[in-house]
């Protein structure tokens, strides 16, 4: 219990409230290192199965009894899920529409939020942009297969079908609530004084939000731009339906090995899956401290 | 002396009416992209639009809805739909909390867990689905010999096929994948209790016990119902892991509703009847949403300019 140093400085929260030490739960210290052991027990068996699975040879893959190292590892899946099986182009194209999406839904979510939280034009369109996010994508997929395939080509002169595009502009309508939400609660729990004092200062309404607000909501919006890139990273439905070819995501090409008709690849699959997770752990080293601090959501109030 | 500019008038109109001028941008976005495929959709719903029964969209009315009522696959599969997100989302936020209650004081290696225990929401669901299919068969998959160390004998569980084991690995998948959604949550609302808190608690003799239950928990339940709102709304659209884990069967046992719906759209081209329950499912879930919302939004104070 004791012997546990605390670091005020890194758990010090945005603003607010300072934070931590002392007498919190007693979660026993033995008790406690067992259930994180546990955990994670739990969570790297299936990520070294997939890690172990991608450098097996065929053989191996599906053995019996099920072999937990190879003898002879190989880089062959490597080669080929990123060359024969989509790997390149879903990944690149997953990596550019998962980086526009966030950048589109934290731009556009960001401002509606402080919008809502500062000038109320709030909560009904709270519950609103909420209910985007509960249509179940199967009632919806039709019209908009119609809409990208069809309609727009008719009504606007471009096709988004199979486009990075159309998947942008689609993704960025499913992030949204999210974005708008956390963004919300956090500018509601920011208090106000500081933009009314630049207000009194001459700064102009929108001054006082990109001077003022935005810059002291960064931790809530790097972790609302985690959650939208998670989001588009491991979209798959919408992008099996709209992203055939041209535009293939990294989840089709994946989806593809999985269920392949001959038969899964999952050495191929794992391959590509441990190619994804490249980008996702650079980010969640990158975000890690500020995803947790920014996303207390305003909730709580001391 | 400092001296105020004089705004000019299109300088001023936009600070006037800036409050719609912010939240529009996003409003309109999501209009654009949504108002044509809900009014679409609504119309086949009401429509018979039936790939196998040729190019003519006859007004049906309500048969639709009827058609979905009447099957016994679509009732059993909401049921299941209900079980299933309840039973996965109260196990993500039992482990969640649990974890972030673990992790809360900074201890050595603490930062590494951390970027570790984020990993499986960046890997798509469709890939969980598969591999933990991948674990489960028999004869090679790893399941049985890992069961093999902690119960005594050969173990020898038909996961793809015997009943409560396939429901266990359903949910063991989708928890393997969204604990970390509940545990980032529940720990950044943790972090933002603060000390004096504890301290007034511990001054008036309460027990770690008593100071969970009384201060803990009452200020971290707005934080576990918006991450509680979140999950269940996602819960209940559960595809993905079906898709690649079971195919919805033995026969219709893992069936969803999202996947009965996909099911009755793509493979067997009654489109009408399954918008029509996509409707239906839709309003079932607002009725739920909206009464967790409606108690989201009450205990904050307005900090309005």
């Amino acid at each position: 219990m004791t012997d546990l140093v605390v670091d005020r400085k890194r758990t010090e929260m945005p603003g607010s409230v300072r934070v931590v030490r002392g007498s919190r739960i007693r979660f026993g210290g033995i008790a406690r290192f067992v259930f994180i052991g546990l955990y994670c027990a739990f969570l790297l068996l299936p990520l070294y199965w997939m890690a172990v699975t991608s450098i097996k040879s065929q053989d191996d893959q599906l053995s019996d009894p099920p072999v937990w190292f190879p003898k002879d590892p190989t880089s062959v899946n490597y080669a080929d899920a990123l060359n024969r099986f989509n790997g390149w182009k879903g990944l690149e194209n997953s990596l550019i529409i998962a980086f526009t999406t966030t950048f589109l839904a934290v731009a556009l979510g960001t401002a509606a939020a402080y919008s809502m939280a500062r000038y109320r034009t709030g909560k009904h369109l709270a519950f609103w942009f909420l209910s985007q996010r509960m249509m179940p994508g199967i009632a919806v997929i039709i019209p908009i297969f119609l809409l990208y395939s069809r309609y727009s080509e008719e009504w606007f002169g471009f096709g988004l079908i199979d486009t990075r595009t159309g998947l942008v502009l689609l993704y960025t309508v499913f992030a949204l609530p999210f974005t708008v939400w956390m963004m919300y609660a956090y500018f509601r729990q920011m208090p106000p004084e500081l933009e009314e004092a630049a207000l009194v200062d001459g700064c102009s309404r929108f001054q006082a939000l990109a001077k003022v607000a935005w810059p002291l909501a960064a931790p809530g919006i790097v972790s609302a731009a985690a959650f939208a890139f998670i989001f588009s990273w491991t979209e798959f439905l919408f992008a099996q339906v709209l992203a055939r070819d041209h535009a293939v995501t990294a989840p089709v090409a994946l989806a593809g090995m999985i269920t392949f008709f001959q038969g899964n690849l999952y050495g191929q699959a794992s391959a590509l899956t441990m190619v994804t997770l490249i980008p996702a752990i650079l980010l969640g080293m990158l975000v890690q401290r500020h995803l947790v601090r920014g996303l207390t959501l305003g909730a709580v109030q001391g | 002396m400092r001296r105020r500019r004089r705004p000019s008038a299109a300088s001023s109109w936009v600070d006037r009416h800036i409050g719609w001028l912010l939240v529009s941008p996003a409003v309109l976005v999501v209009l654009a992209l949504t108002i044509f495929p809900l009014a679409f959709s609504l119309w086949v719903a009401f429509v018979q639009y039936d790939f196998t029964l040729g190019p003519e969209h006859p007004w049906v009315g309500l048969d639709n809805f009827r058609e979905n009522w009447r099957d016994p696959v679509w009732r059993s599969s909401l049921w299941r739909t209900a079980w299933f997100s309840v039973t996965m989302v109260s196990v993500e936020l039992l482990l969640g909390l649990t974890l972030a209650l673990a992790m809360l004081r900074p201890f050595r290696g603490r930062r590494v867990l951390m970027t570790m225990f984020v990993v499986p929401l960046f890997i798509s669901p469709v890939v969980v689905g598969g591999f933990f299919d991948l674990f489960m068969r028999r004869p090679y998959g790893v399941m049985n010999t890992l069961a093999s160390w902690v119960w005594p004998g050969t173990v020898t569980i038909n996961f793809s096929n015997d009943s409560p084991w396939l429901y266990i690995v359903l949910i063991t998948a989708d928890v393997w994948q969204w604990t970390p959604f509940m545990f980032v949550i529940l720990l950044a609302g943790l972090a933002a209790i603060p000390d004096t808190l504890y301290e007034a608690a511990d001054l008036d003799g309460a027990k770690p016990r008593q100071s969970f239950f009384f201060v803990t928990l009452p200020l971290l339940l707005p934080i576990i119902l918006i991450a509680v709102t979140f999950r269940l709304i996602d819960a209940v659209k559960l595809f993905d892991i079906i898709f690649t884990l079971t195919r919805g069967g033995p026969g219709t046992d893992t069936y969803t509703t999202s996947y009965y719906l996909y099911q009755q759209g793509f493979e067997f081209f009654h489109l009408g009847q399954g918008t029509a329950g996509a409707w239906m499912f839709l309003i079932m879930i607002s009725f739920i949403s909206f009464w967790l919302v409606r108690r989201l939004l009450k205990p904050v104070e307005e900090n309005t300019l």
